[in-house]
């Protein structure tokens, strides 16, 4: 009988990430999309620390990270940190009930990656919407 | 080739018992206990931020230079850079096949998540404060 040889196991175990092997599922995608954008948070709450620290040292301060919260281009960076809060909110609930089991049929699986993606995307637009007319 | 995760669970050799550090429960338990929090504290938070965008100094100081924004905010900050820190260690236990680069990547989390925090507190303390 041959002998099993555990030491070499270490070496011959697959690494991560396993993307090539499976076919794209939805909810798979939005597992990636929420560690992409539990990542991308990290760093936009290091570039909204910035813009906070320039309003809090002064004028000059300011004026040189007040790009990252107007214009375009901040606009565009402030809209997309909200997208990912959303979005990472919604992963977070959607685990939350995988957690205690509901959802787990293939059509509710489906169904709450689904809501994870355009509910991230509605609350955003809603905040904006309403943000602006609150101003 | 190198296994990059330190491995502490499961059957380290042939008749071994069963062993669990149980990290894994308890990075769990956290992540999902702080996300609770996490929720509210992060809706309002945004409201917040996003009425900064386009707005000169002045007024940015006085939309969140109030005692409960910025107590929302520098709470958010804290616990939200906690729990991204925990998330991104996962991340770099996953990824990062390194053994070396690993530990380095592990110790930059710890500074730049702490540096994060510091400079939301610190900035949003001046602000807040009574001039």
């Amino acid at each position: 009988m041959a002998k099993l040889d555990l030491s070499n196991f270490a070496q011959k175990r697959p690494l991560s990430p396993h993307l090539s092997v499976y076919r794209p599922m939805m909810t798979m995608m939005m597992s990636i999309a929420h560690r992409i954008t539990g990542a991308a948070l990290y760093v936009g709450m290091a570039l909204l620390g910035l813009f906070l620290l320039g309003a809090a040292l002064g004028s000059g301060a300011f004026s040189m990270v007040s790009w990252l919260g107007s214009g375009l281009i901040g606009a565009m960076l402030v809209f997309l940190i909200t997208w990912a809060i959303f979005h990472h909110i919604l992963g977070g609930v959607r685990h939350a009930f995988w957690d205690r089991g509901l959802y787990m049929d293939p059509k509710g699986r489906e169904f709450l990656a689904l809501g994870t993606l355009i509910g991230g995307i509605a609350m955003t637009v809603i905040l904006w919407v309403a943000r602006t007319l609150v101003g | 080739m190198s296994v990059p995760t330190h491995f502490n669970s499961g059957r380290t050799g042939a008749g071994k018992k069963f062993v669990a550090d149980a990290s894994g429960s308890a990075h769990a338990r956290f992540m999902r206990l702080s996300s609770y929090v996490l929720t509210p504290l992060g809706i309002l938070s945004t409201w917040w931020l996003v009425g900064l965008v386009g707005l000169p100094i002045d007024r940015v100081r006085e939309e969140i230079g109030h005692p409960f924004p910025a107590l929302v905010l520098i709470a958010f900050a804290t616990l939200g850079m906690i729990h991204a820190r925990e998330g991104m260690h996962e991340i770099i236990l996953d990824y990062v096949h390194d053994a070396e680069l690993k530990q380095k990547a592990i110790k930059a989390n710890k500074i730049i998540s702490i540096a994060i925090v510091a400079i939301w507190v610190v900035s949003l303390m001046f602000i807040a404060a009574p001039h």
